[in-house]
């Protein structure tokens, strides 16, 4: 027994470590000298950076709340026409990264762009770039990343909804609430820590975006880490602008964690009835029609259509592109990243349940700020510490230098996707875990079912679709990946995500439209693959 | 079954492909032409070539930790100053400069650890329609007031700006710079934004009087793959070659350096040889509209048309922009260059 107990706590403790890498990493060259970039970023620009970033967050936040609690409400709640559609094809917005997004909103906004082509062929010469609206600059950065983003809040809090049990709706129309009562004091405050774990997860992507506000050069946080370390070598500054960053995290979390607190809701483990959706038809069906639709239209019809045109207007990019290549080296990293981070999301996770350990909930809750670090600076990070430790092994036993096999491989680049997403996989798993009553537990435990009997028979068939919806996220997020894998590849290696940035950086958008389109279209084959898992109403 | 499982799990590991004849390219530069170009080195030499492209500095750090591991021979980039910094760093080794290349290219554009293999001009725009440039018209001139609110350039961590602005530095001295920095500034007629080409299509939708971009971006928006109307907005502008009465036109590069730990450092030069042969400056300059590295060669005629005469700053060398590019991004910095 407890042999067995010290196998689960020692994996859920070694994984946490292995992904507290690029914070410890971060941690020791705290200290390091600095150049005066940081002085003079204190004198000029610093609190702008940092306005820039929070008024982001919260364009970001009240946004992705917006879109993802009333779609999510509107498909779990009502029939209406179009009801079945929406509920899956509100997903497909995860599979449009905030950078293609961009580049979207630029190609159609931006002067003498598509909004100006179609004006013309409309109308006529005219003077038309005056009064066609800009979409950059924070405005911009904020759509890109709402729009991509919103599918974190929309998926848990529809998932929290419908798992919620029958009894707590009969509730409701037993004490005489209103549909609007009902809501706002029994479904929405059950469904909070769902919508808690969305937005902190798209906080955490907003905070760590690179892509998006770069592209529209908007400087953040992020981009005040990247110029420290870009322009002046000064990657102790880059780290302790990095800690900045991570204390934001850190407040997320802890509004996260207490939330999750105060919300502690067991789901019953009985009444997993599909709760009886109200009929909306007519002029009523009219408010939830358009704005799943308009929704639709603008995360996912606007940016593919976009794709699209250009991969048309300009088919002589096609020829360039290696599909057969670019397909399997995309899907290989997808498939072992997935199976990693999903076995271990699922060791640490039994491990902390089993064990109660505190130490070990404040160690996953920590390490899980991988994945808010930047993906560029955590790419570093990581070489850094390969480089580091293999230098010290060299010096100290003797051993041959192991930096090839962990940088520009494959394994080095599944390594640090499993550092970037494991808060991704483990969170995702939690959330499927507290659907489980401990009581579960214990009565396997009385009927004599060993911890991994336990594990293998009962939480994993539970837990299903959990698993189902991980991989999905995970996929995607991999599809989507640029920085990590643009540093830490091997030679002569592409995936769509470099490919389509290889074009966007020499300034030809419309040769990246065709791997972006590509990307786009995977990551919604996959979304559509197990969108019956994740959106199963049973 | 065994044997399958333990060749695919050791694949995952081996980050290259060992040939007889290979030369392993780190590159900062991504044109698809590149890549066309050492298909024809390895057609012409046998000698496989293998790259890896991305950020600048995120390959430079890669190289750096690899230290003695690196397998990069080459590292190759479109900017000066970071040949010039990665130099500093200790991370070239000298052979850049063989015979065969000493030969083709101006001492101006090389040194012993690294070459140009293209040139690129950082010019003035202007729409004819709108404004004529004053004959002698001068980098420094565009923090004239009279010029408030009619200036576009993108922001100051681009990399051909903090070149730029180090071979101001060069020439007036930094206190001077600063100056000129923070009048420029005043005349932006929006916040820095976008790209070279964003600047370029703000002077054609008259969102601004001038723009300062490369040549190169003009070219390939004249050449229509981009579509027609990127075309006919590229028809509105004119680029001005400033500084023609003083020390010339801003000049910058695309090169290459023999990587410290090179594993095959014969073959790396052998590439840097090929690159700066006609053939291959003729390939360079028809893709990518830059100007060739040697004088042999004619530049693209869509970039032939704007002047071929054109005083070059060949006063200021291209190895100075790394020493002051620090500098140059922290004036610009304290200016407001957002």
């Amino acid at each position: 027994m407890l042999k067995k107990l010290n196998f689960w706590y020692l994996s859920s403790l070694l994984v946490p470590l292995l992904v507290a890498i690029p914070i410890i990493t971060i941690f020791f060259s705290f200290f390091e000298t600095t150049s005066d970039y940081l002085t003079l970023l204190k004198d000029t620009f610093l609190l702008q950076y940092i306005s820039n970033s929070i008024f982001i967050l919260i364009g970001v936040l009240f946004l992705t709340l917006i879109f993802g609690v009333t779609s999510a409400y509107f498909v779990s709640f009502y029939n209406f026409p179009g009801v079945n559609f929406f509920k899956w094809a509100l997903i497909l917005s995860f599979a449009v990264p905030g950078y293609i997004y961009a580049y979207s909103l630029t190609a159609f906004f931006e002067n003498y762009g598509t909004a100006f082509s179609i004006l013309t062929s409309l109308f006529g010469e005219g003077e038309y770039n005056k009064h066609i609206p800009k979409f950059d600059g924070l405005i911009g950065s904020i759509f890109s990343i709402s729009f991509s983003l919103f599918g974190y809040v929309y998926v848990l809090t529809r998932a929290s909804f419908i798992y919620q049990s029958h009894n707590l709706i009969e509730v409701g129309k037993n004490l005489g609430f209103s549909t609007n009562r009902s809501f706002f004091k029994i479904i929405l405050p059950s469904a909070r820590p769902a919508i808690v774990a969305g937005l902190s997860l798209a906080a955490m992507e907003t905070l760590s975006d690179f892509g998006t506000v770069s592209f529209f050069s908007i400087s953040t946080l992020t981009t005040a880490i990247y110029n420290a370390w870009i322009s002046f070598d000064d990657l102790s500054t880059a780290n302790q602008l990095s800690f900045l960053l991570l204390f934001f995290i850190l407040i997320l979390f802890i509004i996260e964690n207490y939330s999750r607190k105060r919300a502690k809701y067991h789901q019953p483990s009985r009444g997993f009835k599909s709760i009886p959706k109200i009929e909306l038809k007519g002029k009523k069906s009219i408010l939830p029609f358009s704005f799943c639709s308009l929704l639709f239209f603008c995360s996912f019809v606007f940016p593919v259509a976009q794709m699209g045109y250009w991969t048309i207007k300009f088919p002589k990019y096609f020829q360039d592109i290696d599909l057969w290549l670019l397909n399997f080296n995309t899907l290989l990293l997808v498939f072992l990243s997935s199976v990693c981070l999903i076995v271990f999301s699922f060791l640490s996770n039994y491990g902390n349940r089993i064990s109660k350990s505190k130490l070990l909930n404040y160690l996953s809750a920590f390490s899980i700020s991988g994945y808010a670090i930047p993906g560029i600076i955590l790419a570093v990070a990581f070489i850094t510490f390969i480089s580091w430790l293999s230098d010290t092994f060299s010096s100290t036993f003797g051993f041959e230098s192991f930096k090839p096999l962990f940088i520009g491989s494959i394994a080095g680049l599944v390594l640090a996707y499993f550092v970037r997403f494991f808060s991704l996989s483990f969170n995702g798993i939690k959330t499927g875990y507290l659907k489980i009553n401990q009581s579960i537990d214990d009565s396997a435990y009385l009927l004599g079912y060993s911890k991994l009997k336990t594990f293998t028979s009962i939480h994993i068939p539970y837990l299903k679709n959990s698993i189902f919806l991980v991989g999905v996220l995970i996929a995607i997020e991999i599809i989507k990946e640029l920085p990590i894998t643009l540093i830490l590849r091997p030679f002569n290696f592409e995936t769509f995500a470099t490919k389509a940035y290889s074009y966007a950086a020499q300034d030809l958008l419309e040769a990246a439209a065709f791997p972006s389109l590509c990307l786009v279209i995977w990551a919604s084959l996959f979304i559509l693959f197990v969108s019956r898992y994740i959106l199963s109403d049973k | 079954m065994k044997k399958l499982f333990l060749s695919i799990l050791a694949s995952l590991f081996i980050s290259t492909s060992t040939m007889a004849a290979e030369v392993n390219i780190f590159s900062a530069r991504h044109y698809d032409s590149d890549t066309q170009l050492y298909k024809k080195f390895t057609a012409l030499t046998g000698i496989k070539v293998n790259v890896v492209s991305g950020k600048d500095k995120a390959l430079q750090k890669r190289i750096k930790e690899e230290g003695k591991d690196c397998k990069g021979d080459l590292y190759i980039t479109a900017d000066a100053g970071r040949l010039g910094s990665f130099q500093a760093a200790g991370m070239f080794q000298r052979g850049a400069s063989s015979k065969g290349i000493k030969k083709a290219v101006s001492s101006n554009f090389r040194t012993a650890y690294w070459t140009g293999i293209a040139k690129r001009a950082r010019v003035i725009y202007y729409n004819p329609s709108r404004t004529t440039p004053l004959a002698g018209m001068t980098y420094e001139d565009l923090a004239n007031p009279k010029y408030k609110g009619k200036v576009v350039i993108r922001q100051s961590n681009n990399v051909y700006n903090q070149s730029l602005v180090a071979s101001l530095i060069q020439n007036n001295g930094s206190k001077a710079t600063a100056e000129w920095a923070k009048g420029l500034v005043s005349n932006f007629a929006r916040p820095a934004k976008g790209n070279d080409r964003a600047q370029i299509l703000a002077v054609a939708a008259g969102e601004a009087d001038w723009a300062v971009a490369n040549t190169y971006y003009i070219a390939l928006m004249l050449s229509g793959k981009k579509g027609p109307e990127q075309q006919a907005a590229a028809k509105k502008v004119k680029p001005f070659f400033p500084n023609q009465d003083g020390r010339g036109t801003h000049m910058n590069i695309s090169g290459g350096g023999i990587l410290k730990y090179a594993p095959n450092k014969t073959n790396a030069v052998k590439l840097l040889e090929f690159l700066v042969t006609p053939d291959a400056q003729k390939h360079i300059v028809n893709n990518t509209f830059e100007y060739p590295i040697i004088d042999s060669v004619e530049p693209n005629k869509l970039i032939a048309q704007f002047g071929l005469g054109f005083k070059q700053d060949l006063k200021t060398k291209v190895s100075s922009y790394g020493k002051k590019q620090a500098e140059a991004l922290k004036i610009m910095t304290k200016a407001g260059w957002n």
